[in-house]
């Protein structure tokens, strides 16, 4: 069975029982493997795209309810000969990255946030990460990273360091 | 002053991390690929009756079925007692039965349930108390024929290794008069590991030779592991490895190669082989659970005349770490304080659960978490103050260890006193009147580094820049990324970008005991450090025609070879490497580090593959919580670490260890546990019965960093990622224990068993029936000969 969407932009063609996960369409037939797949539950968030404008767990996402849909990854996030986008340089810079599994889905829940409130608190940051599990980062720097891409995409002053 | 020591340096493979474009192994995706799956017993304990692979061979797009039958061997770090897959009997739900490889993973797993396996059930013996019992069944009958690959350790039946510790007349003591006795109860529980990558690998056959990609911290081990079980040459097998998503000591030993390789040999085709994440929760090498009894007798003044305690370690089916890992108890147990007589026995007990393995600062998380209860349980009946009494005790310059080394250096007692400026440097946490238990408390802790051997080349490339050859593994830690290359430019007055830091792969680099211990920086750093002295000699020797100057006189800096004082007399790294082309040859060095031999006193030690620490760690931790009295809701208000790191090479690396390593443990102290059920099970089947800390449940730790302790370590470095785990279970019990003044005994302190202690209920109380009396009670060992041994 054939099912269209739109992939990064791209119009795509899958042949393959719409009940697939998503995720695993992304990554095996689609080549993005930067969507990971870590638990295949829904509970690690390494998964999270966007369909449309909503940040999803793209392993409980059977493919044939992308149908016509826009998905973005974390492919999408910055030209693949350009800059990073703003939220990963913050990442970088402050030094966040570990081993580097969660990131993707960090990433993608985190632009959900931003672009739904461009001036989070850092309570705000806390909830949209809700469903995403780091292992490795003990999540400060994470959440530093996002407050700072977002205090520089607003233009508003970097909080006292505590 | 250096400008690559000491400074916050950016990681090498950040950008392509967070583009998604990294590779691991779970996502390996070449052409041609067989998928694999394992055919697991359903039950816990039985004797295997018959298995019929046929079914499965019949299977549409299986290329190749493997049991028991196509790998001889047996593998362990003390015993070989661990076959690939069962045989003859069932250890563990979960112990792999046979394999298969097929065109597509649902084909596999199709065809591994084909599998008819007949299985006659026995009762499991699922805790150290079944296992101990005097009718228990062995389970590994037969155990006295196992190879013996690390001699010393006393085994009995389901007692798989017993390592002991005698140092002083511990009797004499606990009968003086004048002393007070003090015993503490304590029962830790299972963590699982759970990286994000699962255990994962590619196998192939090529040229007679196995090639297996894996997600794997020690190369080497599995190396020479799936050689032992394949009962093939070492030679045979090359092991690289791609970036790791995570591994924390779940991969620290050989796991899902040797299936993946047979089944590759048998199709003649590349395999992959991953863990699901219910294969991982079930099977997972996790952090032993642990059942502790500690005594002391202490004076009024608050002398410590003697400690006796009991270790027993859940190893599960099969021994691996954990024989090993009784040598931590006398470091971590045994350790911190001074002790005037003392007297260990710690016991890895087989049982019929999933076999346990390393975690991050194993043992030492619990070990840690019981001598501190029982410091605050002395100091509660003294009625001394619970840091001075440990600013007294803690060992320092010329004390002896439990094991009697001595210790060099006063190092814990000035970072208990950088603790104090610490706490005081910040507005103390409020303590509103919500109804709420407030409590804190400070904890000291001593690890050490895992040393060992390491190898490193180092070649200099006709460009001038460098490329270090190791088996290191970057798995997330960042020491391949940061630190180490930081080592390697320093030595060679380049920049950090100038030195090309390749992946693992055992057909290139020399043997190193792994990525892990904390020994990553000191071990590669140091075998690196010493490629580039033999670089810097011949660079030097070349250089000093061409500039005409001794070689003593030349230094190297900003990728030049100048002569001291005489800035203007230089030639770049690239000029001297193309002149050797011509001259010597290509320029490289190799260089080798292992640890230096520390022993404990004669006859002290018996069991114990670690018998002195060549290098100790020492953290010192403190936390404030807030327990509520309806709930027993813990809450961590603030985190304080001092944490001793001889040298930092790059703090703010350092400090994403401390918030990582610390917010692990407070998974450990609070809400992490593998529980199994009656018919062996892990009840805990994925993330969302598995309870790890998310963002909203963690502080940002304050940190100091303790420099200057003493090390052999390049530099003076210390390693860093591994400790900062050691001493939170034991920071947090203590606290809870001081908010709700009752005695922890028992991590998790998950709201229930929290409440549980709030309003004295029976079942929260740990009673350790089958720990017997005393010492003597709990020794295979003759113990007058262990004590006549240590001089008594």
């Amino acid at each position: 069975m054939t099912t269209e969407l739109v992939v990064n932009g791209e119009a795509r063609r899958v042949h393959a029982d719409p009940m697939t996960p998503l995720a695993r369409v992304l990554r095996e037939e689609l080549h993005l493997r930067g969507t990971k797949a870590a638990c295949g539950e829904g509970f690690c968030g390494s998964c999270t795209v966007f369909v449309d404008d909503d940040a999803v767990a793209s392993c409980l996402v059977p493919l044939g309810m992308a149908e016509g849909r826009s998905v973005r990854t974390v492919e999408s996030l910055a030209d693949p000969a350009g800059a990073l986008s703003p939220l990963q340089q913050a990442m970088k810079d402050n030094d966040a990255v570990q081993c580097g599994m969660c990131f993707p889905g960090m990433l993608m829940s985190l632009t959900a946030l931003l672009e739904a409130n461009p001036a989070p608190e850092r309570r705000d940051v806390h909830e949209a990460l809700v469903g995403n599990i780091c292992r490795c980062t003990g999540y400060d720097r994470i959440v530093d990273a996002a407050l700072t891409a977002a205090r520089a995409a607003t233009g508003t002053k970097e909080e006292d360091a505590s | 002053m250096s400008d690559v020591i000491g400074v916050d340096l950016p990681r090498r493979d950040a950008e392509d991390k967070l583009r998604g474009r990294t590779v691991f192994t779970v996502d390996a995706a070449e052409g041609g690929l067989l998928h694999a799956a394992l055919r697991r017993s359903e039950v816990p304990a039985g004797r295997i009756v018959s298995i019929d692979l046929e079914p499965a061979r019949r299977m549409p797009g299986v290329r190749a079925v493997v049991s028991a039958a196509d790998a001889p061997g047996r593998y362990g770090i003390t015993i070989a007692d661990h076959p690939l897959f069962a045989v003859d009997q069932i250890r563990y739900l979960g112990e792999p039965i046979a394999a298969v490889a097929a065109e597509t993973l649902e084909q596999a797993r199709a065809a591994a349930a084909a599998i008819v396996v007949e299985v006659e059930e026995y009762a499991p013996l699922l805790t150290m108390a079944q296992a101990l019992a005097d009718d228990a069944r062995d389970l590994h009958p037969g155990w006295e024929d196992y190879d013996v690959l690390f001699e010393g350790g006393e085994r009995a039946r389901n007692i798989g290794w017993e390592a002991t510790v005698v140092r002083g007349d511990t009797d004499a003591a606990f009968a003086r008069s004048d002393v007070r006795v003090i015993e503490t109860e304590f029962v830790a529980g299972r963590q699982n590991q759970a990286p994000l990558e699962p255990r994962a690998c590619v196998a192939g056959y090529e040229n007679g030779r196995f090639v297996i990609q894996t997600s794997t911290q020690v190369p080497w081990a599995v190396r020479n592991s799936t050689a032992r079980l394949l009962g093939v040459r070492e030679a045979d097998v090359r092991v690289v490895v791609p970036p790791v998503g995570g591994g924390f000591g779940m991969k620290f030993e050989v796991s899902l190669e040797p299936f993946a390789a047979l089944l590759a040999r048998a199709a003649g085709r590349p395999v992959k082989l991953v863990n699901s994440r219910q294969e991982e929760m079930q099977t997972a090498l996790c952090r032993e659970n642990a059942e502790i009894r500690i005594r002391s007798a202490v004076t009024e003044s608050g002398e410590i005349v003697a400690r006796e305690a009991v270790v027993l370690m859940d190893c599960g089916a099969y021994g691996g770490e954990q024989p090993f890992l009784t040598s931590m108890t006398a470091h971590t147990l045994g350790g911190n304080y001074r002790l005037g007589a003392v007297r260990l026995v710690s016991r890895a007990v087989y049982t019929n659960t999933p076999p346990n393995g390393a975690f991050r600062a194993c043992n030492g998380t619990y070990c840690t978490a019981a001598l501190e209860r029982h410091t605050d349980e002395i100091c509660a009946a003294l009625g001394m103050d619970r840091v001075e009494f440990r600013r007294r005790n803690v060992l320092g310059d010329g004390d002896l260890g439990s094991t009697g080394q001595v210790f060099e250096g006063d190092v814990l007692a000035p970072m208990i006193d950088r603790m104090v400026a610490l706490r005081d440097s910040a507005a103390p946490a409020e303590r509103p009147d919500d109804g709420r238990l407030y409590g804190t408390a400070t904890t000291v802790g001593t690890w050490f580094i895992f040393v060992g051997p390491s190898a490193a080349t180092v070649n200099l490339n006709p460009d001038g820049t460098a490329t270090l050859v190791t088996a290191g593994v970057e798995i997330g830690s960042g020491s391949t990324m940061q630190a180490i290359p930081q080592l390697v430019a320093e030595s060679l007055g380049l920049r950090p970008e100038d030195v090309t830091v390749r992946a693992a792969d055992t057909d290139a680099a020399g043997y190193d005991g792994g990525v892990g211990g904390g020994r990553t920086t000191v071990s590669l750093g140091a075998a690196g450090v010493a490629a580039c002295d033999e670089v810097r000699r011949k660079v030097f020797d070349l250089a000093s025609e061409m500039l005409e100057a001794s070689p003593a006189d030349l230094v190297l800096t900003d990728g030049h070879v100048a002569v001291n004082g005489v800035p203007s007399a230089r030639v770049t790294l690239r000029e001297v490497a193309e002149r050797a082309q011509a001259v010597s040859g290509p320029i490289s060095g190799s260089g080798s580090f292992t640890g230096i031999g520390v022993q404990p006193m004669s006859g002290c030690a018996a069991g114990h593959m670690i018998g002195a620490l060549d290098l100790p760690v020492f953290a010192v931790h403190e936390c404030d919580v807030a327990v509520d009295p309806d709930t027993g809701h813990v809450e961590v208000l603030a985190y304080r670490v001092v944490q001793d790191v001889g040298r930092a090479i790059n703090p703010r690396a350092i400090r994403g260890q401390v918030q990582g390593g610390v917010v692990q443990g407070l998974g450990y102290a609070l809400h992490e546990e593998i529980t199994i059920d009656a018919r062996g099970k892990v009840r805990q089947t994925g993330f969302e019965t598995y309870r790890m800390p998310l963002s909203g449940d963690v502080v940002p730790v304050q940190l100091d960093l303790y420099e200057g302790a003493p090390s052999f370590g390049p530099l003076g470095v210390k390693g860093a990622g591994e400790v900062p785990i050691l001493n939170v279970a034991a920071a947090v019990s203590c606290a809870v224990a001081d908010a709700i003044g009752k005695p922890v005994s028992q991590i998790p302190l998950t709201p229930q068993r929290v409440l549980g202690l709030i309003l004295d209920r029976e079942d929260e109380n740990v009673e350790l029936r089958h720990i017997g009396p005393g010492w003597r009670a709990n020794v295979i060992a003759d113990p007058e000969e262990l004590m006549a041994a240590a001089g008594l």
